[in-house]
């Protein structure tokens, strides 16, 4: 019987290792009380925030009934300077935040579980094409930014407006716009290319040259309709047609109107004449530019701080231009606040009387270098290439936020597919894609 | 022992042909095995040159980089948003548990599927692997609530807690796992335990001196695959965890897949240091996976 | 209910007290898991699943005190966590695929109710500051833009004017012509008011304004607003009432609708019935391309299985030599791609097989002449496909393999040597069917996960390429899951999380027949033995 006594111990001390091991998760769940943000930096020292000079009469934090946490979702890249936003805050009013890192694209996922279930975050850093999905499933809540909009560039205060059927409201408050343009590299090309004309002219000689040694004079990354977009609407090409209020009309699909089929149709020239190749992705892009194995290429500002790294001399133009303007998308990011907030009014102060500032736009600039939305800093911007950037965004079209947009980019990439390898003709190519995306909207 | 002597003199007794037959097999073999490393290594070899090249992607390399940077894996710790030890520790935790659990739980179910016979027992089996079988790519809906549900009674199982992810990885992998050591106990000759039992041993005896003792290798095999499994997750765990110092090493390592800016380098960088322990749980435990009747032992 | 065996206890000796004590400690822990799992449900508003937990618990406590249902002893610790992990997600889903879940229908009817009654119309806007006094009660001075000003008291919940002259009021701070102090409350500065918000802005003040009823409430750091409720909720009636207008919003599938056909954004969840599953019936987008990717599904999913148990099950019987050099070595190493990430391990060979850049086809180039275009021909692409697949499979197909190795006695073996049997012999007639025994059973499993195996296909070619000349976005290899989802979360409106439901049952019925088919195969295999 001394086997049934072994079995027992090692079935209680199964459950008490479960127990145990479950502990750290529970202990270290963010409560209420914590006192700055949980990130390693800031718990080595949770007081640290409140004791600068100056900064509060009071030395302890208040009770946490009192002034809940304030809880961030933001991704890696603007973590850093958010956390220190945070301590400053901290230090200034004496509100504990919490910045909790979250994969950009999980948070827009996330927070349609977790807001409802009153865990959620108060504040979050996403792109103004999520309000589709976010605002339609009321899942964010609106922003009077009156007090400030002179400060906030028209067109991403536009981007951040939502319809939801009653009227648009702003829905968060932008603090970078990026808009794709061309880098290009100035050692081979002198002055940049102003129309698709002089590019393709300008790329053929170029790769005829077997002493440049490039792979490819200009690169586009294929199947992707994203950085295609501005070819396509200087060819005269659209996605959706748009109403006199400027509202998108998801039953007026433009992909194979006269100037989409005329960017297809430049496209399939381009591969055939091999200036275009499939197979090149966007990590491919990037090095054949940073190896000097191509002169153009189109890609956003977040390409920037590794083109510099490179040390390849280059420049950045606006797109070149066809039978109209290039009008690139426009993606626009921004902070919202949770409609689950438990600490709404706290976050929505936060962000227009403490985020919507010159100091913090600033230092949210200097941390990573997007072409600002809040004018102050946007007209302080010296470098060259920054400000190509915001002239481009300036052109550009926001990314449609209406949820009929998914059904866009599956049959677009399709037909560029199909287009870069060969597989079917321009025209009935981007026919399909567009009746596919009708018969998608139509059905649903 | 009396296994090694009993081999030794079969290899003795057999004769000259069957020894350059043997010595033929063993290149074979080699030859295979090196193949098959060649297979299996390629993309790691690929990996380790993503991790110590500078420009960061993951086309476009030589398997061999030209410029070689620990900048990566310098960027991994230097980082101070990213609290890779205490990612690894929680990855540790979680796989580790559910591992225990889970080669417990099915040991146990397997010895009443193989060694009893009682009603609906096939039944019980088809079940379990029909209902493994379901696409349960919208599973992270009903998991959450339930987390959600149990998070303001016990939070030590709640959401956003080790305890709640190793409970689902738990439950997630009973299904084919006691299907896995019930086919194994199976192979166990039946008058192994029966004759005990004829001796009067109970179930609970037969099970814990007869069986288990057996079955080493499998639970062996068990225990490494749930903790690898649960260890590389980040389908489930970045939806369950929502503060980063409860981050697994898996969805810590998604935060380096940005928007645009990937830093495959990075994330190479990351694969490999997270790798590296399972490597080192696989090195500690494979003594396990030999084992068992194959050496003999209780039959002589 | 009997045991093969004889001897079972309770027919022979009588019971222990440790026997006695392992069966109470051992129900004592389950009950317990089983009561917090509970109590947690319950509370949580998920009471199904508390009522379905406590039917078994019951079954549980039954089998522990009844010798007949002994062998439930042995499966209850991991029956209950599966019904509770696995079976009841599973549940949820059927529940899900019958309603409206999905872009617009997110939130539940109750969130979406509370989210319009919290709303409020016609507010005219105050600025606002606080007093605070040490006790930590408040005062709130109300301006209105024409002059006019109130004074908030925070406990009472009171709002009343100002008189100038009220003796509480101390020194007046110029620069914004508010009092420092009020009798004992003082002035909060603007930054420090930040910490009170959340519990400034859950107080409602009433009182009256201009000589009407009013109520105040705190919005934000700048402004309280006067407002009167803009919606209310009549449960009896399940209408939403537009308290401005006069409107009534009747509750009809997931949206609050007028009369003339206006809806409410957002919507709820709702019951809808068997709506979606028409829909995966009869949408001819579902429908069109479904052979074809069936065929592609099976074939991928059975090669898969097929290639990845060929590898592992050859390299095992290579491992398990006893004359092999280094064996621990080499093992660790085949296990070393399972150590990578899934995901990490795909785009790596996405990587190593681009065929502009990847260092596969510059090797075939050099050494065979030939640039296959991977990923850009269908053919090619599936090829690819198996290919990352098996490489993903094959160690723990390997793993697996070196377990159920050691489960046969090499007794077996040395009485084929003595035969004079040939290794090939000896694999074909002892070893192979011995496994076979162990794994077929996960085999079929394998096949099953491979069949519904999103991830690769997603991270690898995203269905691609696609096929030209096609009206539906199906690609030449996608799976039914690949397609399924693409439908569900790329269609017209966004995420379907109903729809995508409703796919997975259906496929869910495919591949348990063809489980269940394999199942008749393979016992037959196993009655061979």
């Amino acid at each position: 019987m001394h086997s049934t006594l072994r079995l027992g111990g090692a079935l209680v001390a199964l459950v008490l290792l479960l127990m145990a091991c479950a502990g750290p998760g529970a202990t270290t769940a963010p409560s209420a009380t914590a006192s700055a943000a949980p990130s390693a930096a800031a718990s080595e020292e949770p007081t640290a925030a409140p004791s600068e000079p100056g900064a509060s009469p009071t030395p302890t934090p208040p009770p946490a009934a009192e002034a809940g946490t304030l809880t961030l979702w933001v991704d890696e890249t603007r973590a850093p300077v958010l956390t220190a936003i945070a301590e400053q805050f901290t230090a200034d009013t004496n509100v504990p935040v919490a910045v909790y890192q979250v994969g950009f694209g999980d948070i827009r996922d996330r927070l349609q579980l977790y807001g409802p279930s009153g865990e959620g975050p108060d504040i979050v850093i996403g792109a103004h094409d999520w309000l589709g999905q976010l605002a339609t499933n009321g899942l964010v809540e609106p922003l009077d930014l009156s007090a400030v909009s002179d400060k906030v560039d028209p067109v991403a205060l536009g981007a951040f407006t939502y319809d939801t059927g009653e009227g648009g409201q702003v829905y968060g408050l932008p603090y970078a716009a990026e808009a794709v343009a061309l880098y290009y590299n100035t050692e081979m090309v002198p002055t940049p290319p102003a129309t698709w004309e002089e590019l393709i002219e300008l790329a053929t000689d170029l790769q005829a040259d077997a002493g440049l040694g490039l792979e490819q004079a200009y690169v586009l990354q294929e199947k992707d309709p994203y950085h295609s977009y501005p070819l396509l609407t200087a060819n005269g090409g659209y996605i959706f047609g748009k109403n006199d209020d400027g509202t998108y009309k998801p039953d007026d699909v433009g992909l194979d109107s006269e100037g989409g089929l005329a960017y297809g149709r430049m496209l399939d020239q381009m591969v055939k004449d091999g200036l275009l190749r499939a197979g090149v992705n966007y990590d491919t892009m990037i090095q054949l530019f940073t190896t000097k194995k191509s002169a153009m290429f189109v890609t956003g500002p977040w390409a920037l701080p590794q083109i510099r790294e490179s040390g390849v001399p280059f420049a950045v133009a606006p797109i070149p231009a066809g039978a109209e303007t290039a009008r690139p998308f426009v993606g626009v990011q921004g902070f919202m606040v949770s409609a689950f907030a438990p600490n709404k009014e706290l976050a929505v102060s936060f962000l227009t009387d403490y985020v919507a500032t010159d100091t913090t736009m600033q230092s949210l600039f200097d941390a990573d270098p997007r072409p600002s939305t809040w004018v102050p800093v946007a007209e302080a911007i010296d470098e060259a290439d920054v400000q190509a950037f915001i002239q481009s965004a300036s052109n550009g079209d926001p990314l449609p936020a209406i949820p009929e947009m998914s059904a866009v980019w599956t049959d677009w990439t399709d037909a560029l597919d199909l287009i870069f390898t060969q597989a079917q003709e321009p025209d009935p190519a981007l026919q399909d894609a567009a009746d596919s995306i009708r018969a998608l909207i139509a059905g649903s | 022992m009396v296994q090694l002597t009993r081999s030794l003199t079969g290899t003795r007794r057999r004769p000259m042909g069957m020894r350059n037959q043997r010595r033929i097999g063993l290149a074979v073999k080699l030859v295979v095995m090196f193949l098959g490393l060649i297979f299996a290594l390629l993309p790691v070899a690929y990996v380790i040159s993503a991790s110590l090249n500078p420009a960061n992607t993951l086309v476009g390399l030589g398997l061999i980089p030209r410029d070689i940077t620990f900048d990566n894996f310098a960027r991994l710790f230097t980082s101070p948003l990213q609290p890779w030890p205490r990612w690894i520790l929680n990855s540790f935790i979680v796989a580790g548990t559910t591992a225990i659990i889970v080669t417990s739980l099915t040991a146990l179910a397997a010895y009443a599927f193989s060694r009893l016979r009682f009603r609906f027992r096939r039944l019980g089996m088809i079940a379990l692997v029909i209902v493994q079988l379901f696409p349960n790519m919208l599973a992270f809906v009903a998991l959450f609530l339930l987390l959600d549900a149990l998070k303001d009674v016990v939070p030590a199982i709640g959401l956003n807690s080790l305890g709640g992810l190793i409970l689902i990885y738990s439950g997630g992998a009973l299904g084919f796992n006691t299907w896995l050591m019930k086919g194994y106990f199976d192979t166990l000759p039946v008058d192994l335990d029966e004759s005990a039992m004829v001796d009067g041993a109970t179930h609970v005896q037969a099970f814990w001196y007869i069986i288990l003792p057996l079955v080493r290798p499998i639970l062996a095999v068990i225990g490494i695959l749930t903790f690898i499994s649960a260890y590389a997750d980040f389908l489930i765990a970045r939806v369950m965890l929502s503060s980063t110092e409860n981050y697994t090493l898996a969805v810590g390592m998604t935060l380096f897949v940005r928007e645009y800016q990937l830093e495959w380098g990075t994330f190479a960088a990351a694969a490999l240091v997270g790798a590296a322990p399972v490597l080192l749980v696989f090195l500690i435990f494979q003594r396990q996976l030999v084992g068992g009747l194959a050496q003999g032992g209780v039959k002589g | 209910m009997t045991t093969r065996t004889q001897g079972a206890p309770g027919t022979g000796a009588p019971l222990s007290v440790s026997a006695i004590l392992f069966r109470i400690v051992g129900l004592a822990v389950i009950d317990a898991v089983a009561l917090v799992f509970g109590i947690g449900l319950w509370y949580g508003g998920l009471g199904l699943a508390a009522v379905v937990l406590a039917a078994m618990t019951v079954v549980i406590n039954v089998a522990f005190l009844s010798d007949r249902l002994m062998p439930v002893r042995w499966i209850s610790p991991g029956l209950l966590l599966l019904t509770i992990m696995v079976v009841y997600p599973l549940l949820y889903t059927v529940y899900i695929a019958l309603t409206n879940y999905g872009q617009g229908h997110i939130l539940s009817k109750d969130q979406v109710i509370a989210r319009f009654e919290d709303e409020t119309y016609s507010g005219k806007s105050y600025s606002w500051v606080a007093y605070r006094s040490d006790g930590g009660e408040f005062l709130i001075w109300l301006s209105d833009p024409e002059g006019g000003e109130f004074l908030g008291d925070v406990q009472a919940r009171t709002i009343a004017p100002v008189e100038r002259a009220d003796p509480r009021f101390g020194a007046i701070d110029p620069a914004d012509n508010l009092p420092v102090a009020i009798d004992g409350f003082q002035k909060v500065p603007r930054l420090q008011t930040f910490q009170y918000l959340t519990r400034l802005a859950a107080e409602r003040l009433q009182g009256e304004i201009d000589g009407a009823p009013a109520e105040i409430r705190i919005e934000n750091l700048n402004t309280a607003s006067l407002g009167q409720q803009k919606y209310t909720y009549d449960p009896a009636r399940d209408v939403l009432v537009d308290n401005e207008t006069g409107t009534e919003y009747v509750s009809r599938e997931g949206f609050f609708t007028a009369p003339d056909g206006r809806t409410l954004t957002p919507g709820f969840a709702a019951f809808i019935g068997p709506a979606n599953f028409v829909r995966v019936l009869t949408d001819p987008g579902i429908q069109g391309p479904f052979v074809g990717v069936f065929i592609w599904t099976f074939s991928f999913a059975a090669l898969t299985v097929l290639l990845a148990f060929a590898v592992g099950l050859g390299l095992a019987l290579v491992l398990n030599d006893k004359q092999l050099p280094a064996k621990g070595l080499f093992r660790t190493l085949m296990i070393v791609p399972y150590t990578i990430p899934g995901f990490i391990g795909i785009l790596t060979w996405v990587g190593l097989l681009n065929p502009l850049y990847g260092p596969v086809n510059g090797i075939l180039e050099s050494a065979l002449g030939i640039e296959p275009r991977w990923f850009q021909d269908g053919t090619l692409a599936k090829v690819a496909l198996l290919l990352i697949n098996t490489w993903l499979g094959f160690p723990y197909m390997l793993l697996v393999s070196l377990g159920a190795l050691q489960s046969i006695p090499s007794e077996i073996y040395e009485a084929a040597n003595i035969d004079g049997a040939s290794p090939f012999q000896r694999f074909r007639t002892i070893t192979f069917p011995l496994l076979l025994v162990a794994l077929a059973p996960l085999l079929i499993g394998a096949f099953a996960f491979n069949f519904n195996n999103f991830t690769v296909i997603d991270l690898a070619t995203e269905g691609g390429p696609p096929v030209p000349g096609s009206q539906t976005p199906a690609g030449q290899t996608d799976i039914l899951i690949s397609y399924a989802y693409r439908l569900a979360f790329a269609g017209g409106r966004g995420q379907d999380y109903a729809l995508a439901a409703a796919i997975s049952i259906v496929i869910f019925l495919i591949v348990a027949a063809i489980t269940l088919v394999n199942f008749r195969l393979s016992r037959r295999v196993e009655q061979m033995v």
